[in-house]
């Protein structure tokens, strides 16, 4: 469920886009420093995405130096280096949210997926106990999605909303614990509630017909078991208007924080982004992949 | 109290339309029917009379130098509350936020005896909970039920409007994006460029 939160890039200033970049690249080198090299490879755009919004809450001055990228060591990268402390946080939950998603990947998937993701879970286990070390509640957050997301996913009827509550808290929770009043931390409390479910039921969404083939858990699967009349345009408006009422109600939460930085960038995100891809996962791709399942059935 | 001007966030030399728009933006980011069934309702509210209590004074003060300006602000009424409710101590639970408790005594009322009120404060409960896809169900229930009621229709024509695309994603109307289609005609134009400084190829 990584990588959802994402600007839509031609709506960004050059400059707001090289900022976005900068941040990236900068939690990406944090992700590094604190955890190994192979840790950066759970970067993500929501942690990115995380990170920038604590900056702009707590409005971390930033500044911007320009060092070789790890990964491609001939080109020279802009990197936004404060904000020690979101880059720190934000990337504490990149590395301990990629691990459980390992863990989840070992509950529910056949033998060879399992045994990769045994072997991949094995590699971050340092970076994890480290992670766990220096900021346990976050930890215990994603203990607690884990441990009820499968407690759910036993009733195999279980429905959308009930579904989506385990990552709903936890971003919830995650988001409270970078707010710094009452009133921001209860609008922070909404948000993140709502971003979370957001983040939850596009992941189910776009994964709705792969899930139905492999009749893996998956909520909208289980919401239209049982109306097989339904063609596939329908339900995707379905999923559609659930989504949108969920983005509508964090940007209602989302307009009333105080942000000092990367303002644009932020509404960028939350006002074009979710919505892009909404547009994307479920009426786009899910077309072509039904064209190539189509083209199969077909040559078979 | 705080300075009406910072309020709206604007500086005190700001013109009359500049202190409406202002006030406009704010009403729209803050307007409680944002917020409707929802644990920031308070919050909102607060920030909203907050709003109006500034632009009043500015309005006022600047009616009583220029006695011409106009005040307009919205006005916000809390739905019709029925006074006929079979649900009275579950409505007063729902008012003192106490949404555990009433969903409790909801859940006892047995199946057939569910009417249209029932399934309406089941989504006002669910709502609040963020459980929105269930809130969607009890609001359509309610209204099927009763169609004639304002109150129903009212919650219910705001969860269509929000689920509909409202700063969201409407399949039917338009989103301004990438396709392909563009992108061949952006790299076309890149073409074009290209040969205008570099006409060897």
């Amino acid at each position: 469920m990584f990588g959802y939160l994402r600007p839509v890039k031609p709506e960004l200033k050059v400059r707001e886009y090289e900022t976005y970049k900068s941040a990236y690249c900068g939690l990406c080198r944090y992700i590094g420093m604190d955890y190994g090299i192979i840790s950066r490879l759970t970067l993500s755009y929501d942690c990115t995405l995380l990170a920038m919004l604590i900056m702009s809450l707590k409005n971390e001055s930033v500044n911007f130096s320009q060092k070789r990228c790890v990964l491609n060591p001939l080109k020279k990268c802009c990197f936004c280096l404060s904000g020690g402390e979101s880059y720190r946080f934000a990337g504490a939950v990149s590395v301990i949210m990629t691990y459980y998603k390992f863990e989840d990947i070992i509950l529910d998937s056949g033998f060879f997926k399992k045994t990769a993701a045994k072997l991949l879970k094995l590699l971050f286990y340092r970076s994890h106990e480290k992670a766990k070390k220096a900021y346990p509640e976050i930890e215990e957050i994603a203990k607690t999605m884990v441990t009820e997301q499968a407690e759910i996913e036993k009733n195999k009827n279980a429905g959308i909303d009930p579904s989506a509550e385990p990552t709903a808290t936890a971003v919830s929770r995650l988001c409270m614990l970078i707010g710094s009043d009452d009133d921001e931390i209860m609008i922070l409390r909404e948000f993140g509630y709502y971003l979370g479910r957001w983040i939850y039921l596009i992941d189910a969404a776009d994964d709705y017909f792969k899930d139905k083939k492999s009749s893996s858990f998956n909520p909208f699967v289980n919401k239209f078991k049982k109306n097989e009349e339904l063609d596939n345009l329908e339900i995707s408006d379905y999923c559609n208007a659930t989504l949108n009422h969920t983005a509508a109600m964090a940007v209602s939460a989302f307009n009333l924080l105080n942000l000092r930085l990367h303002k644009p960038i932020l509404e960028n995100i939350m006002n074009l982004g979710l919505a892009y891809m909404q547009r994307k996962c479920l009426f786009i791709d899910k077309r072509k992949y039904l064209e190539r399942s189509d083209a199969n059935e077909r040559s078979v | 109290m705080k300075d009406p001007y910072s309020v709206l966030g604007l500086n005190p030399n700001a013109t009359d339309d500049e202190v409406k728009q202002a006030y406009r933006e704010l009403a729209k980011k803050y307007h409680p029917d944002n917020f409707q069934n929802s644990p920031l309702a308070g919050y909102a509210t607060k920030k909203m009379a907050e709003i109006n209590e500034a632009y009043d004074q500015i309005i006022s003060e600047r009616r009583a130098a220029k006695k011409n300006a106009e005040s307009e602000y919205y006005d916000y009424n809390a739905a019709d509350v029925q006074n006929n409710s079979n649900y009275i101590d579950v409505r007063s639970l729902i008012n003192s936020g106490r949404f555990d408790d009433a969903e409790m005594i909801l859940n006892g009322v047995p199946v057939e005896g569910r009417d249209a009120e029932w399934y309406f404060l089941n989504g006002v409960i669910k709502s609040n909970k963020g459980w929105l896809d269930e809130a969607y169900g009890c609001f359509q229930t309610a209204c099927n039920m009763d169609p004639s009621n304002r109150e129903y229709n009212a919650a219910f024509n705001r969860i269509k409007n929000s689920r509909s695309g409202v700063g969201g994603y409407d399949r039917g109307g338009n989103f301004v994006c990438c396709t392909p289609c563009d992108i061949c005609s952006g790299l076309i134009c890149t073409d074009c460029l290209c040969d205008c400084c570099c006409n060897s190829f």
